[in-house]
């Protein structure tokens, strides 16, 4: 978005060690089922607005993105909800295509609103049998920093209520004026500024380096 | 028109006898044989359109400039043998061209947008024309002015060391010192054997139009700052307004550079329109009274801190402005 000032730095987020889920017992050799749970959580008492999630693919096919989401306010709950069911990271979980990818989650394609996040939740399934293991790599959060509108920015604005001591100075409302003149000036400047060059340092159109033009 | 020749011939008394009337006719073909009214016309034609405050002097300024016109016209006309006379001739035309064209800029003030453009683009064509005159034997090429032409002298563009002395002449007609306006020339000044298109032109006149206005301004300032029976005002107090503007300038600024696209993202024009009012918002709410008087009494608590005398506060607010001026090239 132009005119927004985005961070590119990801938010510091701690990545828990995936989960296996396996049918059975634990301790039995268990087959992998072919789902991994990857918990994201954010820094405590900071929620974020989300802007993307972005990521390394390793053989996974598939994944869901669930989000832990506590509305501002001191009582609210926090609610799990569902941002993203079931993206396919992979064309055929059997075949290499995608496996190896690099992904990002916009919020765009979410299918609620990530903000006020207090954890991400990342489920990955691979069907397949043909891989040994399957994850993500380098889970990285962007936030996401909302534009101002303009009446937020009017009601943001206050009038400054202590009048500061002018003893022997001019108003200040004809200084103001004077200077709101000059900077109306120097913009009406700026504004008219033209792209146009009179070609001072071109080199008659020649830019073929065998050619030196000797003018 | 119509109407002065009807005055005219009707101020003879009602009851004239005929000799009268047909001295009324003859009244009448001497003004249209001498063209009164087209002249009549078209003084007015330009009065209406600059709007000035003096329309006796405006009016005596039209026909001064008018009588130089039609001076050089008979000049050049009867001028048979260009050779010998050549060089000085040309050069006496290039100042009358010069002078013509700085009234013409002289017309309106730039605030009144199109009619300045008008004028603007009429001095750009009398300033053109100095080249197709000298060489008579040439085709004259259009005086286009456009950077498509390749940039020989004569038709292709204005002369730049003309171009330069029209803006030395509006800087200083607009009361603008020498040496203020000196960096600002730096600026825009075309060197001698460049040819000056249209835009350029433009921007350079515009440029040195605003900024009379500017340092004017700038004076006032100053006059209004600083207490007048107390001598120069002090220098925190001075540096203190002029901060204030340079930080209004600065954040406005701002939205012009964030506001270059990347090729790559896809520009939303509400978006952008919406990011700019916010930075004139905020730029203009820096130098709201509230905040200049904060940034006065600031500089007062601050102490004394020494003097600036009027020349210094006009030379730092002329930089604030030069900065920002774009360098032709």
């Amino acid at each position: 978005m132009s005119g927004s000032s985005d961070d590119i730095t990801p938010v510091s987020c701690t990545i828990k060690p995936p989960v296996h889920l396996q049918i059975g017992d634990a301790k039995a050799d268990a087959a992998q089922s072919g789902v991994c749970v990857v918990d994201v959580t954010l820094p405590f008492g900071k929620p974020v607005h989300i802007k993307d999630i972005t990521f390394k693919n390793h053989y996974t096919a598939s994944v869901t993105v669930r989000l832990l989401r506590r509305s501002p306010g001191q009582e609210a709950p926090a609610k799990w909800c569902t941002a993203l069911r079931d993206l396919p990271l992979m064309e055929n979980p059997h075949t290499e295509g995608g496996s190896q990818d690099y992904c990002s989650v916009h919020r765009a394609q979410m299918q609620v609103e990530p903000d006020h996040v207090i954890s991400v939740r990342l489920i990955l399934r691979q069907p397949s049998s043909a891989w040994l293991t399957f994850s993500l790599e380098d889970i990285s959060i962007f936030p996401h920093n909302p534009e101002k509108e303009v009446s937020d920015w009017l009601s943001d604005l206050t009038l400054v209520e202590q009048h500061p001591d002018l003893e022997g100075l001019t108003d200040p409302q004809t200084v103001s004026s004077s200077i709101q003149q000059m900077w109306a000036l120097t913009e009406v400047m700026q504004t008219n500024q033209t792209t146009a060059s009179i070609g001072r340092y071109d080199v008659d159109g020649c830019y073929d380096i065998k050619l030196l033009s000797l003018t | 028109m119509a109407d002065k020749e009807k005055r005219r011939s009707g101020a003879t008394p009602p009851g004239m006898t005929e000799g009268k009337a047909t001295k009324s006719d003859s009244d009448r073909e001497f003004l249209s044989q001498a063209g009164v009214g087209e002249l009549l016309r078209g003084a007015i034609l330009k009065m209406v359109e600059a709007r000035s405050d003096d329309p006796i002097g405006f009016l005596a300024d039209h026909f001064c400039n008018l009588a130089s016109a039609s001076e050089t016209g008979t000049a050049g006309g009867s001028d048979g043998d260009h050779l010998n006379n050549g060089p000085l001739s040309a050069g006496a035309q290039e100042q009358q061209h010069l002078n013509r064209a700085l009234w013409h800029l002289r017309l309106t003030h730039h605030s009144q947008r199109s009619a300045f453009s008008n004028n603007v683009r009429v001095a750009y064509d009398l300033l053109n024309l100095t080249g197709p005159l000298r060489r008579s034997g040439e085709a004259p090429e259009a005086p286009d002015g456009s950077c498509t032409d390749s940039p020989t002298e004569g038709g292709g563009g204005v002369k730049g060391g003309l171009y330069t002395q029209t803006l030395q002449c509006l800087c200083s007609e607009g009361g603008v010192p020498a040496s203020t306006s000196a960096p600002l020339l730096q600026r825009l000044h075309c060197q001698d054997h460049e040819a000056v298109p249209y835009d350029i032109f433009r921007h350079g006149v515009l440029t040195c139009a605003v900024f009379s206005d500017y340092i004017r301004q700038a004076q006032r300032l100053y006059a209004e700052v600083c207490c007048p029976d107390e001598g120069p005002a002090s220098r925190p107090l001075c540096l203190a307004v002029l901060g204030t503007l340079k930080e209004a300038l600065e954040t406005s600024q701002g939205c012009e550079a964030n506001c270059c696209d990347n090729a790559n993202t896809k520009v939303n024009p509400c978006l952008e329109a919406n990011v700019k009012a916010l930075r004139y918002l905020e730029a203009s709410a820096k130098i709201s009274p509230d905040k200049l008087g904060q940034a006065m009494a600031g500089a007062q608590t601050r102490g004394p801190g020494g003097n600036m005398d009027a020349k210094e506060f006009e030379n730092a607010a002329a930089e604030l402005f030069i900065t920002r001026v774009k360098v032709v090239s």
